[in-house]
């Protein structure tokens, strides 16, 4: 299946998760992804667990946490 | 009451100034300035109501009382907390609890509902024995007062759901059990408010596009049929005259909650799960309050719901953080603390004869295991995802859970000998030495003096070479799958699978484990270079 990153259309098995596709994306960004130091969102703009299971077509953005907002 | 409606417009007014102040307030703080709005009559606490047919609904509606009558035409308000994936973590039950009680003696009409997933993903819930209980008793306690079932909650198998579904009001209208394998459960059900108010809810759970079957093992589900979610939500339109809130209770991502509130704006609110999403604050989407409550029980969601004259009036939803509450429940965290103390963790499930030693051994078992499982032709694990150096001669699950700690998915691809040379040679170049190990068939990797890779030879167990001109289906962890470059035709597919779940399934099946000395299965070869004069 695919998933959007970013923008960048990353090809995945289906039933990846979260975590699965950000691998795939970009090593570096997913090392600053489990740092708590950027996050994921879906294109809601709505926070997403790294668990979360997906479906294709869905799209997903990495931006960093900004300095006031909790490290959840 | 009577006197309170023909009272005209001053007290109209009196009573929306009322409802302005409630909803400028933080929700949290909402009870002292409902208990004017919430005329119950009732004395009963939430009770469940039998299904209305769909030929009975109307009548069924019909047939409120004539109190519950006057009490819907001046305004109730109702609370419903939920909560979604929450994945065996139990520990913030005691926080729920505590802000589920003070809501309840505020007065308020409290619900609680779980939109699914609330097995697989802690070994405190999952290794219980029986698996779930902790879950189940949790639950239980918190009064819990309607669920779908997400695709994990098959995990444990359908005497584990069912079980579930026994003691709690379970909805999906679109599982479709073959005759007497799921009799508990229900497409829908209507809970009554203190005030007669009846909350319709039904549910939907996910179904992958390929199989048509939720992400679960489907062994696990096989008697059980599924149709497509939004569909069958669409049909659920008819339920609308069957009360006064009709609520979606869901289990298929928050990308679908949003287009079926674009369809069905029947609909009072969605309250969602699956895919993790923390809305925050719930959205209005065509006039259907969409909410969903992230996972791991990190978030409780509180939806508050204003009615009037039998009909939503206002209605909003947030998060509340969990790790912000202060208040516990004293006995559910004894309780909790309790369920940690999970005896299963220590309970062994296998003995070897020896002390199973070293990557190339452990590799070997637990590659065994995954190929055994899902009758593959070639199983990989990587090395850096093997998290112990030994496993000792009496096997317990908590040395399983040590050996692999990440929980990872098995993923099913069919490959050409090609492409599996691709894999292992990126395996290789990770740290220039022995990363895959392997099971069905064995290995070398030949290189030069500058370490790079000349060729890889791919041998079946008995040494003869694989043949190059067909396909095999090969099992890796979702870790290699998803950050190893390498090439494939094939997209892959996660086969619902951990690699624990497998090792000890394999463990417990009494295998001969005297095989897994230190027996080496992949290897590195220097080529020999000829000098060039």
């Amino acid at each position: 299946m695919q998933i959007k990153v970013n923008e960048q259309t990353i090809e995945i098995f289906a039933g990846a998760r979260v975590r699965d596709v950000l691998r795939k994306y970009s090593r570096a960004e997913w090392t600053l992804v489990q740092k708590k130091e950027k996050k994921v969102s879906d294109s809601h703009g709505h926070e997403v667990g790294l668990d979360g299971e997906l479906r294709g077509g869905e799209e997903l953005v990495i931006k960093a946490c900004s300095p006031a907002e909790p490290r959840s | 009451m009577k006197r309170a409606l023909s009272a005209g417009p001053v007290l109209r007014l009196l009573l929306l100034a009322l409802l302005g102040i409630f909803f400028l307030q933080s929700c949290a703080s909402a009870p002292s300035a409902t208990t004017g709005l919430s005329a119950t009559s009732a004395t009963t606490g939430s009770t469940r109501e039998a299904l209305p047919t769909e030929s009975s609904a109307p009548a069924e509606a019909s047939a409120t009382s004539a109190t519950t009558r006057s009490s819907l035409t001046t305004g109730s308000h109702i609370v419903i907390f939920h909560s979604n994936d929450v994945h065996g973590k139990i520990d913030n039950f005691a926080k729920v609890a505590a802000i589920l009680d003070a809501e309840r003696k505020s007065g308020a009409d409290v619900f609680f509902f779980s939109a699914g997933d609330n097995f697989s993903g802690d070994p405190v819930t999952d290794l219980y024995d029986p698996p779930g209980e902790p879950m189940l008793e949790l639950l239980g306690r918190l009064g819990l007062n309607v669920l779908t079932p997400g695709n994990h909650e098959f995990d444990y198998g359908m005497g584990a759901m069912r079980k579930f579904a026994a003691r709690f009001p379970t909805v999906s209208s679109n599982i479709e059990p073959q005759p007497g394998a799921f009799p508990e459960l229900r497409p829908w059900v209507v809970l009554t408010a203190k005030d007669g108010t009846k909350i319709v809810v039904f549910g939907v759970i996910q179904i992958e596009p390929d199989n048509k079957i939720p992400s679960t093992h489907p062994d696990k589900v096989k008697d059980l049929r599924f149709s497509e979610p939004l569909a069958k939500a669409l049909e659920m339109k008819k339920l609308r005259a069957s009360g006064q809130v009709l609520i979606g209770l869901t289990h298929i991502g928050h990308e679908q909650d949003l287009l079926l509130a674009r369809q069905m704006p029947e609909l009072d609110v969605i309250v969602g799960g699956h895919s993790h999403t923390r809305v925050d604050p719930a959205e209005n989407v065509n006039g259907v309050l969409v909410a969903q409550a992230g996972s791991d029980n990190l978030f409780l969601g509180r939806i508050d719901l204003l009615l009037k004259n039998g009909r939503v009036v206002e209605k909003k939803g947030r998060l509340i953080d969990l790790s912000q509450a202060r208040d516990e429940d004293a006995t559910i965290k004894a309780m909790i603390a309790k369920f940690h103390q999970n005896p299963a963790l220590a309970r062994v499930i296998a003995k070897a004869p020896m002390e199973i030693t070293g990557k190339s051994a452990l590799g070997n078992l637990m590659t065994d295991a995954i190929r055994q499982a899902h009758n593959l032709d070639i199983a990989f694990q990587n090395n850096g995802g093997i998290r112990l150096n030994r496993l000792p001669m009496v096997i317990t699950l908590n040395n399983v859970y040590t050996l692999e700690p990440f929980g990872n998915q098995i993923v099913q691809f069919v490959m050409t000998p090609a492409e599996i040379r691709s894999l292992i040679k990126s395996s290789y170049e990770k740290r220039h030495e022995i990363d895959l190990q392997v099971s069905g068939i064995t290995y070398i990797v030949r290189i030069d003096s500058a370490r790079q890779v000349k060729d890889i030879k791919l041998n079946n167990p008995d040494g003869s070479p694989l043949a190059e001109d067909r396909t095999y289906t090969v099992g890796l962890s979702s870790y290699i799958a998803s950050s190893y470059k390498f090439d494939h035709q094939d997209p892959g597919r996660s086969l619902q699978a951990t690699v624990n779940e497998d090792l000890i399934r394999y463990l417990q099946s009494g295998v001969d484990l005297g095989v897994y000395r230190d027996v080496r299965r992949a290897f590195l070869e220097k080529a020999v270079e000829s000098s060039q004069h």
